[in-house]
């Protein structure tokens, strides 16, 4: 039941403006169940980032002494002191490396696979490996990291920022290719029928038809992915070892020493890798929202 | 530009493609995903397998095979049963609370406004914190002697909340909620965004309320939404280690040990690969079992949906 | 359906790939290639890793020719990794180590080198504490070298809690059901306790279980005694405890406080928690952490004390006899020498002695009590006096025990604080495990 724009031409950018005048007549009444749930949970969410911020300000010595949810008396910023000069960079570097080398390739090689899958519908090979994406889903990685571990060694690439990124390729693949695919079976059949008849190669239609129709699925799984990868904590620390390869959760990891976790400094260099991609992310929200809003519709 | 044609019958799956050339080029295109699947993920997977029928201890440098011994210790461990247990409640609490608080949101924030895009910046910050430095944060908030409670002087939140058994689970699947619904709501924001406004106007005419039009609707317009964020919730929910493990260390007592804790724990403290191995291939099968219901339940909805039309 | 042939044939392949994968490892360790360098894994942080950094500091600017290269870890990634090294052979060539059970399954996996040897040279094992040997042995072969401090487990409380409830320190446990409902009718907790972490609850079973029935129930354990937890005494010693849960002994919400974060030990310097079993080390996050609580005098600290009527020598201690580094038998023997040359030079020189002990523990070196001047001497003394008075110094059961016993004791420890489990079905779920 997907509306079929009317002579869609793929690759079409949608007007934000538009869309806005059109969801905005859509909801004409108030949506006060929406609304007052909406602040409530503005206030749910906002309290632990609060709490995080003001800890990062916090001295361990008093941060057990003082009221958890006052800001210190005296600001001190010997947490980000210690975050930054423990290489913070450095580390922050490497996971955008890390990252940015594993989710477009295999948001890339997931979206083929995705419209493949699709499209061969009727070939037993394309489903097979469909049916062995899909039971990826739930292969925990903590229960494969020894084999990871093995082949890695094997291939020479122990302690290389490649070591990281190509697990990470290939455990972003089955749910990238279960999103991606779900949205590709709504692509009208018409669509790929008409670019069919105008001549239109598989990998025309995929990139000139599928591609651009697919755009709010590749932004949701793009999120997905980059988030999971960013946090990863277990690949970087089984597949590397020296700190000039460490990423960023293993360098929040190395604040909980022997006896204790640094709850301060955790808290700094938590506040310190999220400060940088929620301003991305408030900059270039507007072309994120249009890519989840450009669907269809246009 | 925003007009719209009248809704087209969706098609089947598309048609079995005829021509081989097409077929081969369809193949192609899966072979790079495929071989790095493969590659990284199935044989490492049958590495574990083939680590369910042997004894191993992490460090001896070769590694016997002793048949099905590893899944009788594994199957036979008084824990198993309270292991799955804890599993399906975390999986089905958190669907049940995530899915209609996701919809709500996400229907919410589809409406463009400033207001609401200031919200939306907000919400989407869980999303960027790790589970690790999310289960500290929260550790410490619920902390009943230096938490919440004490920081705002009220009695009522000084619970226990991660040291009883049943408050425990509760206080997991909010921190669950917590850090995901971010993500699920703005998978619904997109899909009510695409909702064709000619729907709702005609409704309108009808004289459908906005309760009505939701129901009429807006859900019915999102199903496939509603099935993949499912699929990501429940077989996700399979694999939470971190949070768990940073918040509750599986306890109190035993009260918040799921499979995958349980794995760790046999796996890498108790040094006990086989069955470590044994219980990460049974969260495999329950993990594909789940997915292939909800692809199921997935194709009915498309079935009906097609009758309708 | 069609999936399943497909999915039968690939996994007969990979099978192969995976197994030849297990199989055979070249030598693992050092990736680097000249001779006499060697590899070193232990622990991150405080107040451990810069005392570490140095003795390796020292070590390469005498031997300029060898090479030592550390690594650090936070602990449980420690854990994690080192397994993981150990099974594929990557071990590095120094493996840092609590000794005990540990070293143990190293030791049955050939992993790591045989040092009876090297300590032959009784002028080279008569710089360490004789009693740090104990959990480096297996099997009468010494596998490991006593490293860094010795940590026993004391009763530290807070002096300005027990002064405003008007009462003065325990002399016997009786002293302590005494005060329990004294502390906990001033809105005090009397003890606190990180239950979370489970072990910080064993510390107390150790205890308890030593002054009740004497060290030999324990020592049974070990040897792998069919049975052995059935002594009626272990009974009375697990109903002590659940009594203790049950007269709210432990803070509100124990089972949830965590000892990563310090949090137990926040309980007692706070005044929110009058008393708190613990290993030795805490002195040092009270001071870090505590403010003014421990210069000012605040804390207080004894050796467990007796339970009337019990067995137990009131002199024993548990804990930590020291930290363990071995030497992976995989490495070459270039390294394996540079490692042994690390033993046998820097680490017992008198600057290690000397760092260790401005780290504020007891070192496992011998002769250090002259070295015990500046702020912290008088707990390093009596600590030092605690381990060398010890009839029995005995090793956290934790380590002592294989990974695999540990895990379930720790699990069942956990319950027995829920009151999960009672104490007949403890010991019986403990006899279970015995020699595994």
């Amino acid at each position: 039941m997907t509306p079929t724009p009317a002579g869609t031409r793929a690759g079409q950018v949608p007007e934000p403006a538009a869309a806005g005048t059109r969801a905005s007549r859509k909801f004409a009444e108030r949506n006060w169940v929406g609304g007052s749930f909406a602040w409530l949970w503005l206030i749910v969410v906002m309290v632990p980032l609060y709490w995080l911020v003001i800890t990062s300000f916090k001295t361990q010595a008093n941060y057990f002494v003082t009221n958890p949810l006052k800001p210190p008396s005296e600001f001190t910023f010997e947490n980000y002191q210690l975050v930054i000069e423990s290489d913070f960079v450095r580390y922050f570097m490497n996971s955008v490396v890390v990252t940015v080398g594993a989710v477009l390739p295999a948001t890339l090689i997931s979206f083929m696979a995705a419209y493949a899958v699709v499209r061969g519908a009727g070939n037993r090979f394309l489903q097979g490996v469909n049916g062995i994406f899909l039971m990826g889903l739930a292969i925990p990685l903590q229960a494969v990291v020894i084999p990871v571990y093995l082949i890695i060694i094997k291939m020479e690439l122990y302690n290389t920022l490649q070591a990281i990124i190509l697990p990470s390729i290939a455990f972003a693949i089955p749910l990238s290719v279960l999103v991606l695919a779900n949205f590709i079976r709504d692509v009208p059949k018409e669509l790929f029928e008409s670019m069919r008849m105008d001549g239109a190669t598989e990998w025309g239609t995929m990139w000139r038809l599928a591609f651009p129709l697919t755009r709010p699925a590749l932004v949701t799984v793009v999120i997905y992915n980059a988030v999971g990868i960013w946090n990863g904590y277990l690949l970087p620390l089984i597949l590397t070892q020296s700190p000039e390869k460490a990423t960023i959760p293993l360098a929040l990891a190395s604040f909980q020493t022997q006896f204790g976790v640094n709850v301060p400094a955790v808290a700094a260099s938590v506040t310190l890798t999220t400060v940088p991609i929620v301003l991305l992310y408030a900059i270039g929200r507007r072309q994120l929202v249009s890519g989840l809003t450009a669907g269809f519709s246009k | 530009m925003t007009t719209l044609a009248p809704p087209v019958v969706r098609g089947q799956e598309p048609t079995r493609s005829r021509g081989g050339r097409s077929d081969s080029v369809l193949v192609w295109m899966v072979l790079p995903a495929f071989v790095m699947f493969v590659f990284f993920g199935i044989v490492p997977l049958l590495g574990v397998v083939l680590l369910s029928f042997a004894t191993w201890n992490g460090i001896t440098p070769t590694i016997e095979l002793t048949g099905l011994t590893s899944w009788k210790a594994a199957l036979t461990n008084p824990g198993l049963p309270n292991a799955l247990w804890v599993t399906f409640l975390i999986m089905a609490l958190s669907w049940l609370v995530q899915t209609p608080l996701s919809i709500l949101l996400g229907t919410f924030m589809a409406r463009q406004s400033r207001y609401r895009g200031f919200l939306a910046v907000f919400y989407f910050i869980p999303l960027l914190l790790s589970s690790a430095a999310i289960a500290i944060t929260y550790k410490s908030l619920l902390d009943p002697n230096f938490g919440l409670g004490a920081g705002l002087g009220i009695d009522a939140l000084n619970q226990d909340w991660l040291g009883q058994a049943n408050l425990a689970i509760a206080t997991l699947i909010f921190v669950v909620s917590w850090q995901f619904i971010p993500f699920h709501s703005l998978i619904y924001q997109g899909a009510v965004r695409q909702i064709p406004q000619s729907m709702y106007e005609a409704a309108q005419i009808d004289g459908a309320g906005r309760v009505r039009q939701f129901f009429n609707i807006t859900l019915p317009q999102i199903k496939y939404t509603i099935i993949t964020s499912s699929t990501l919730m429940v077989v996700g929910s399979l694999t939470f280690f971190d949070l768990i493990w940073v918040l509750t260390a599986g306890g109190p007592g035993d009260a918040t040990r799921a499979l995958a804790v349980q794995m760790y724990q046999l796996g890498f403290q108790a040094s006990l690969m086989g069955p470590a191995s044994a219980i990460a291939v049974i969260l495999v099968l329950v993990g594909i079992g789940l997915s292939l219901l909800l692809r199921r339940i997935g194709g009915r909805a498309d079935q009906s949906q097609m009758e309708g039309a | 359906m069609k999936r399943r042939n497909f999915l039968t044939l690939s996994a007969g392949a990979a099978a192969g790939a995976a197994l030849a994968a297990c199989g055979n490892e070249g030598p693992g360790g050092s990736e680097s290639g000249g001779g006499g360098s060697a590899s070193y894994w232990s622990l991150s942080g405080e107040p451990g890793e810069p005392y570490r950094k140095a003795a390796i500091d020292r070590f390469n600017k005498a031997n300029p020719d060898s090479k030592i290269t550390p690594t650090f870890f936070q602990n449980d990634a420690y854990k994690q990794k080192i397994k993981t090294a150990l099974g594929a052979n990557q071990a590095p060539t120094l493996i840092w180590g609590w000794g005990g059970g540990g070293l143990k399954s190293y030791v049955e996996a050939g992993q790591v080198e045989d040092l009876t040897g090297l300590f032959g040279d009784a002028a080279l094992k008569g710089k360490l504490l004789p009693g740090s040997f104990g959990a480096a042995t297996v099997n009468g072969k010494i596998y490991a070298m006593p490293v860094e401090t010795v940590q026993p487990i004391v009763l530290y409380y807070n002096k300005k809690i027990f002064d405003q409830v008007g009462v003065s320190a325990p002399q016997t446990y009786g002293d302590i059901l005494d005060l329990i409902p004294k502390f906990n009718a001033k809105g005090i907790a009397p003890f606190s306790l990180a239950g979370q972490s489970r072990w910080t609850n064993m510390m107390w079973l150790e205890f308890m279980l030593d002054r009740n029935a004497g060290s030999e129930v324990f020592d049974n354990v070990f040897a792998g005694k069919p049975g052995s937890w059935s002594d009626p005494a272990v009974l009375d010693m697990l109903t002590k405890v659940q009594d203790l849960v049950k007269m709210n002994a432990f803070q509100k919400g124990f089972a949830s406080t965590a000892a990563d974060t310090n949090a137990d030990q926040a309980l007692l310097y706070t005044g929110k928690a009058a008393m708190m079993v613990h290993g030795s080390w805490s002195y040092g996050i009270q001071k870090a952490q505590g403010g003014k609580f421990v210069p000012d005098g605040g804390l207080g600290w004894m050796n467990f004390p007796p339970i009337d009527g019990g067995k137990g020598d009131p002199s024993n201690t548990v804990g930590n006899p020291g930290q363990y580094l071995s030497i992976s038998s995989k490495a070459t023997a270039a390294d394996k020498e540079t490692a042994k040359k690390f033993f046998s030079t820097t680490l017992v020189d008198e600057e290690e002695k000397a760092g260790w002990v401005k780290s504020g523990g007891v070192p496992v070196l011998a002769n250090s009590d002259s070295l015990y001047t500046g702020d912290d001497a008088q707990f390093q003394k009596d600590m030092s006096a605690i381990a060398a008075g010890a009839k029995t110094f005995a090793q956290s059961w934790d380590q002592a025990l294989s990974p695999t016993a540990a895990e379930v004791l720790l699990d069942n420890i956990a319950k027995l604080f829920q009151l999960q489990v009672s104490p007949q079905q403890w010991v019986d779920n403990m006899n279970g495990v015995i020699g595994k």
